[in-house]
């Protein structure tokens, strides 16, 4: 049984922000799972819900926002449920972060030793002296060079790749069994991207470790993702292995978005060369969604009865999950 | 700055078809201020204040220099039907003396910080625009301003002052020693301000916006005051509002010390004759002394609130 | 066809100073810059790309003297254009900057926050046409319609309005003047993916309709295939590489440009991409190895690279790359 269930799996997630212009519904009933040693590849532009889902897994939804709905189980355990201490032993032990900003997400007044070894002995009650070795280990593990020098510097004496390093070795101190990244490698430049995308595939294969990997960047999950998740305006358009996203999407929104993107290896010269297909309009506001469908108003292949009902996810094929009423999705009246 | 998307502001986006003209910027933040508790306390106690200044020869019951109470022995009376708050030991009606103390009090408070913007904004604008040494220099000269104490210097001035205006035409200018408070407090009050105009000036100065000013050709003068004065307002009008506070508070401590103006009816100047008989007549003490703490509270207040509507992004 | 704007040994350097207690002393500059040269003809566009710090930004605002360029000329139209701003005679200055436009990365930064967008678009007319206030209202008009958006907005201001709409008033203002060559410094790399379409659409058919040549920086190179008929490739300050769009990315020369390209996740699953792996990162302008800047982390550096700077070859060649060992 163990190996068939996911480890972890959101149903019918739901996080509203009540603001006092009203209630955003930046995830309204979102469905998807991660099984043992994949990577899940969440996509979505900004407001799409992606970061807000992947944060209410680790009970991290800042105010005004609020976890409204739904069940995050974890190893099959509803962490909705437990108490905000239970929470915190869990989070960085048995689920870590790897955040967008490696500026931002390491202590300035720490040096990189403090801050790596506070986690062990807090988490695992480790003595500083047993803790250090482990830190030493990890930190050559994720291509840091001199790892025991490195030790006694300071987050602004190293580079952004460096320090994006650093920030994977803290996630994986605790060997966790998932590990959430949200746009791991946006801040960084693209021959540094490369070299951190690499890392992070060849660690999750070395520790067989779940990662949902939080991006906007189709190429991004094209190379890192077993399975794909598109979300837009706080729903789940599409999910299917990543094979099937890229070569036979079924959803309008991901063939749009896949069309609209200029392709490096596509050559664009020539007098008629350039139109891109591209959505019309822009996301949506979320304290207002379209009714139905939220994608209706910019979806080519809307009819009248989008504008209505709301898509419920239904397997197309197996493991093909899409939310389209043309694709054969029942719909509800929401 | 004010580039934030509250969902209010998407929420506009989204109806851009309508024609109906959209609130700006600064009525924006007057729609944020509404909403703040304390702020609007403070307008209140400060709007207070200026229908006061404004209205006190029709709310007064006496000439706030009339003193024939005393006359007929009624100094330090009660409050009664007559004196609603009594009178003091040289026969004011305190009603009336809180009343037009309200006109010395803004005129301090506006007077001072006028010229304190006056200076501080020109010097920290320069200083922050231009750069370099002259940034250098005259923040160096706004540092001497700050660590002179100003109380000596403004004690010590209004005395010498005093002795040598005496048999001059400088005399016949009504309330000379309070104007004298008034430009002393501006002249060592304005280095606050220039440093947040200098600032806000170097931050503005390479904002995209205006980099693309420059590109497009604008004049330098059209840069700073059409691109950069109006960006920069909100910080200074919120130190602005709270100098205004201190600047009346400053006042008060000179006038309670003696070293106020002696023609002018200043609530500090209330507090230094009748301190002395707090036992016997506490209500000419108390008076004065309540509408001081409510006018420097409600500056503050206002200095607060305003704080919030034109930063939203400061408050959680 | 003659160049419109022919940049020639471009540098900017900026003083590294020392501080002591009373003076500061300049220890060494930071080649911002370094002698670069490109030209682009009216109707084309070059692609300007590399990674943060190497320079691109910076080349764009010193042509546009944002930042003085310390050595090089710029021309425009065959006049130097460095010392006519130097010397500061305002109405040659303002006919430059009619025909030379910057468009800015961000737009929630590039508009005034206190003005409506009619106000913003207003400005370059009161300065370049002050004479006719009376046609501003309607040229506004027309240039809203002109990027897709309606005459009405005029009296909105920049926090009603979406990423993607700001970015076309900021592109709208560039255009208020009729110039001839625009400088776009990353478009569109703070736009959502499905907004971005739209933008890099406009800005093709704008070009096509205004014969307007493009300076377009970017580091992503996907759009910049898309946009671009010409690239230049900096590293460290200095052009590595120049060439036409499909000549550069069909058939990359120098070291440098060939793992830029293979650095770039393709969205194709599984593609068999053959990544060259670059080593360590690139190394801060104040250590600049010498020799090739890009040696040390060369897959095909030569005991040579480590001496000799190679140069780039002079621009009567079509694909120009600085390499003594290109592939």
């Amino acid at each position: 049984m163990a190996a068939a269930q996911p480890l972890l799996e959101v149903r019918d997630l739901k996080v509203h922000f009540f603001t006092r212009e009203g209630v955003v519904r930046a995830v309204d009933g979102v469905d998807y799972s991660v099984n043992r040693a994949e990577t899940l590849g969440i996509v979505g532009e900004s407001g799409s819900g992606k970061t807000v889902s992947s944060l209410a897994m680790l009970r991290l939804v800042p105010p005004p926002a609020r976890t409204v709905a739904g069940q995050i189980l974890f190893d099959g355990e509803d962490l909705l449920t437990r108490t905000p201490k239970q929470m915190a032993a869990l989070r960085g032990r048995r689920i870590a972060m790897i955040f967008q900003n490696p500026a931002t997400s390491l202590n300035p007044i720490y040096s990189i030793g403090a801050q790596l070894t506070e986690i062990l002995t807090w988490h695992e009650k480790a003595s500083r002296r047993d803790a250090e070795p482990r830190v030493i280990e990890l930190l050559g593990l994720v291509g840091i060079s001199d790892p025991a020098t490195r030790l006694r510097q300071y987050p602004h004496e190293l580079s952004g790749g460096m320090r994006q390093r650093i920030g994977i070795a803290r996630a994986l101190l605790c060997n966790p069994s998932l590990v959430l990244a949200d746009e791991p490698t946006t801040a960084l430049d693209v021959t540094i991207q490369a070299q951190i995308l690499e890392l992070l595939a060849e660690l999750q294969a070395r520790f067989r470790m779940s990662m949902v990997l939080v991006t906007h960047d189709m190429g991004v999950v094209a190379r890192m993702a077993t399975r794909i998740t598109v979300m837009y305006a706080g729903r789940v358009c599409e999910t299917a292995d990543a094979a099937t996203i890229f070569n036979a999407p079924q959803h309008p929104y991901t063939r749009a978005l896949l069309e609209s993107m200029p392709r490096i290896d596509h050559s664009y010269a020539g007098p008629a060369r350039r139109v891109l297909p591209s959505i019309p309009g822009r996301p949506p506001n979320l304290l207002n969604p379209p009714s139905g469908c939220r994608f209706h108003d910019r979806c080519p292949e809307a009819q009248v009865e989008c504008r209505r009902l709301l898509p419920v996810e239904t397997a197309v094929a197996p493991g093909h999950i899409v939310s389209c009423l043309r694709r054969g999705s029942p719909g509800i009246v929401a | 700055m004010d580039s934030d998307a509250t969902p209010a502001a998407t929420l506009q986006a989204e109806n851009l078809g309508s024609r109906q003209r959209p609130p700006g910027v600064w009525r924006q933040s007057w729609y944020r201020f509404r909403r703040n508790r304390a702020g609007m306390l403070g307008l209140t106690l400060v709007s207070l204040v200026v229908l006061i200044a404004i209205f006190c020869p029709l709310l007064a019951p006496f000439d706030p220099n009339d003193q024939s109470a005393m006359l007929r022995g009624a100094a330090r009376r009660a409050p009664d039907s007559i004196h609603l708050l009594g009178t003091d030991r040289n026969g004011y009606d305190v009603l009336s003396r809180m009343l037009y103390g309200a006109r010395t009090a803004l005129a301090v408070g506006l007077g001072a910080m006028a010229i304190a913007s006056l200076i501080g904004v020109t010097i920290g604008g320069i200083a922050g625009y231009a750069g370099g040494m002259t940034d250098e220099l005259l923040m160096r000269f706004a540092e001497f301003f700050m660590v002179i104490p100003v109380f000596i210097v403004i004690l010590a001035v209004v005395r010498l002052f005093g002795i040598v205006v005496v048999g001059t035409w400088l005399e016949n200018i009504p309330n000379l020693n309070l104007i004298t408070i008034i430009v002393l407090l501006g002249c060592f009050e304005w280095p606050p301000i220039a440093r947040m105009a200098r600032a806000e000036f170097l931050r503005l100065k390479h904002a995209e916006f205006v980099e693309a000013a420059v590109c497009i050709g604008s004049r330098k003068r059209d840069i700073l005051l059409r691109h950069i004065l109006p960006n920069a307002l909100p910080s200074l009008i919120v130190l602005v509002a709270l100098g205004i506070g201190g600047a009346i508070l400053a006042e008060t401590m000179v006038s309670f010390l003696g070293f106020g103006d002696p023609k002018a009816v200043s609530w500090g100047q209330s507090l230094f004759f009748n301190y002395e008989a707090l036992k016997v007549a506490p209500w000419a003490v108390l008076t004065p002394g309540t509408a001081i703490f409510l006018t420097v509270l409600g500056f503050n207040l206002l200095a607060d609130g305003l704080t919030d509507a034109f930063n939203p992004r400061l408050r959680q | 066809m003659s160049a419109l704007l022919e940049v020639e040994g471009l540098s900017k350097s900026y003083p590294v100073m020392e501080r002591r207690l009373f003076r500061a002393r300049q220890r060494t500059e930071i080649r911002a810059v370094d002698g670069v040269s490109f030209s682009i003809a009216a109707g084309q566009t070059l692609g300007l790309v590399g990674e943060s710090g190497c320079g691109k930004t910076t080349t764009a605002r010193a042509i546009l003297n944002l930042v003085q360029p310390t050595e090089g000329m710029v021309r425009f139209e065959g006049d130097d254009i460095v010392p006519i701003f130097r010397q500061g005679d305002r109405a040659r200055i303002l006919a430059i900057r009619r025909s030379l436009q910057y468009v800015f990365q961000d737009p929630w930064l590039s508009l005034n926050p206190r003005w409506t967008i009619g106000e913003t678009l207003r400005e370059p007319l009161r300065v370049h046409r002050p004479e006719a206030p009376r046609t501003w209202t309607a040229r506004v008009d027309e240039l809203l319609r002109m990027v897709g958006l309606e005459p009405h907005h005029a009296w909105r201001y920049p926090h009603e309005f979406s990423g993607g709409q700001r970015q076309r008033v900021g592109i709208a203002r560039a255009l208020a003047v009729e110039p001839k060559l625009l400088i776009l410094d990353e478009p569109v790399s703070s736009l959502d993916v499905s907004v971005r379409a739209q933008i890099l659409n406009l800005l093709a058919e704008l070009q096509d309709r205004l014969r307007l040549a493009y300076l377009y920086i970017s580091h992503d190179l996907s759009s910049v295939r898309f946009i671009s008929t010409h690239v230049a490739v900096m590293y460290l300050g200095k052009l590595v590489e120049i060439g036409e769009v499909d000549e550069i990315f069909s058939r990359p020369r120098h070291h440098y440009t060939r793992a830029l390209m293979s650095a770039i996740p393709v969205p194709r699953p599984g593609a068999a991409q053959t990544r060259i792996a670059l080593q360590g990162e690139v190394p801060s302008a104040l250590r600049r190895p010498s020799g090739c800047p890009f040696h040390p982390r060369c897959v095909a550096a030569l005991p040579v690279c480590a001496e000799i700077e190679p140069m780039l070859p002079p621009a009567e060649a079509g694909h120009r790359t600085a390499c003594h060992n290109p592939a």
